[in-house]
């Protein structure tokens, strides 16, 4: 799968993007290219040491800026739905093969999620780097306000 | 002709990350381009410091750039699984310099 | 060219790299590509006190525009052949 399919499967979806510059935008994304040049709505920006914030509504970032995004763990799901569908639309009837997560599999997965809180406060930067901000399910705002406890 | 120098063989498998700026990130490999972006799932950080033993911390799906990595480690599971980390100190890796 | 050319004949060969942020990781060559990216089997990091970073990775990718040096095993250069494909690829044919 490609990094870029996924971005591309994330529209729509809330993600964190930090920068090479230590800066973090929280956002929903509303496009992305070739590039990773990305356009976020309802962004919340937070400064390298996590005590300063933005509220915009919305930003480009340049891709060659990014260190990293962080995207909801449904979306590698929805990926693999889109390219499943098209392999099996393009196989002959038959000979398609289940592959992918089964339900056992999302199970797994929301016993994870309820792990992720330990995460929270786990560094005192951490909260800066605003990784709770995904955790709290699309509040956006609510990682980076914890950051400055 | 040498075999491709791809990251074709780590697909799936559990890989360790070592960042440009520093940071440890260990994850299952879902995907990667020419660029060597990379997608980690399932993903965590391991937090290195001289005080107190490696702190994990949960980060889930990444999408980490390829100009921001140095190093991408097939992880032993046996070798790890061995490894105490709670015992393991030593000071964060160096950001790279280019 | 000649530098990718050069390290596919070291393929096979014991070689320490080391990177920008002072890791040194000694392994045998596997492969390289056309970005001199690097893959090593049978890997030790150099310094394991001070980097046990990677104490469980016996495998690894190193991305080419992170790498300082490679230290290349003494029988690895043929200084002849060497000389010729430098004035092959200076000459541009």
């Amino acid at each position: 799968m490609l990094p870029l399919s996924l971005l591309k499967t994330a529209q729509g979806h809330p993600m964190l993007v930090e920068l090479k510059n230590g800066e973090t935008y929280n956002g929903h994304l509303v496009n992305c290219d070739t590039w990773m040049n990305i356009h976020l709505r309802e962004v919340i920006c937070t400064s390298k040491d996590g005590d300063r914030f933005w509220r915009m509504p919305e930003c480009y970032i340049r891709g060659n800026t990014i260190k990293y995004l962080r995207v909801p763990d449904e979306v590698i799901d929805k990926v693999q739905e889109e390219t499943t569908k098209t392999r099996t639309d393009r196989r002959p009837p038959g000979v398609g093969r289940g592959r992918g997560r089964g339900s056992a599999d999302s199970g797994g997965r929301t016993g994870r999620g309820a792990g992720r809180g330990q995460d929270d406060g786990g560094r005192g930067m951490a909260a800066g780097r605003g990784r709770s901000g995904l955790g709290g399910r699309g509040n956006i705002g609510r990682g980076g306000v914890r950051g400055r406890g | 002709m040498a075999a491709a120098s791809t990251l074709e063989s780590l697909v799936d498998q559990m890989i360790s990350v070592i960042t440009n700026d520093g940071r440890n990130i260990v994850g299952i490999l879902k995907g990667f381009d020419q660029a060597t972006n990379i997608i980690l799932d399932e993903s965590h950080e391991r937090v290195y410091s001289t005080r107190e033993g490696v702190q994990q911390l949960v980060l889930g799906l990444y999408i980490i750039r390829g100009d921001n990595i140095s190093v991408v480690g097939e992880l032993d599971e046996d070798l790890d699984s061995n490894l105490d980390l709670s015992t393991v100190k030593a000071h964060p890796l160096k950001p790279v310099i280019h | 060219m000649l530098f990718f050319s050069y390290f596919k004949e070291l393929v096979g060969k014991e070689v320490t790299v080391e990177l920008k942020n002072d890791l040194a990781i000694r392994g045998i060559l596997h492969s390289v590509d056309q970005y001199l990216n690097i893959k090593l089997e049978h890997t030790r990091v150099v310094d394991q006190e001070k980097y046990p970073h990677m104490l469980s990775v016996r495998n690894c990718f190193i991305r080419g525009s992170v790498v300082r040096y490679v230290q290349l095993p003494p029988d690895g250069v043929d200084i002849d052949i060497l000389h010729d494909a430098t004035r092959r690829e200076a000459r541009g044919s």
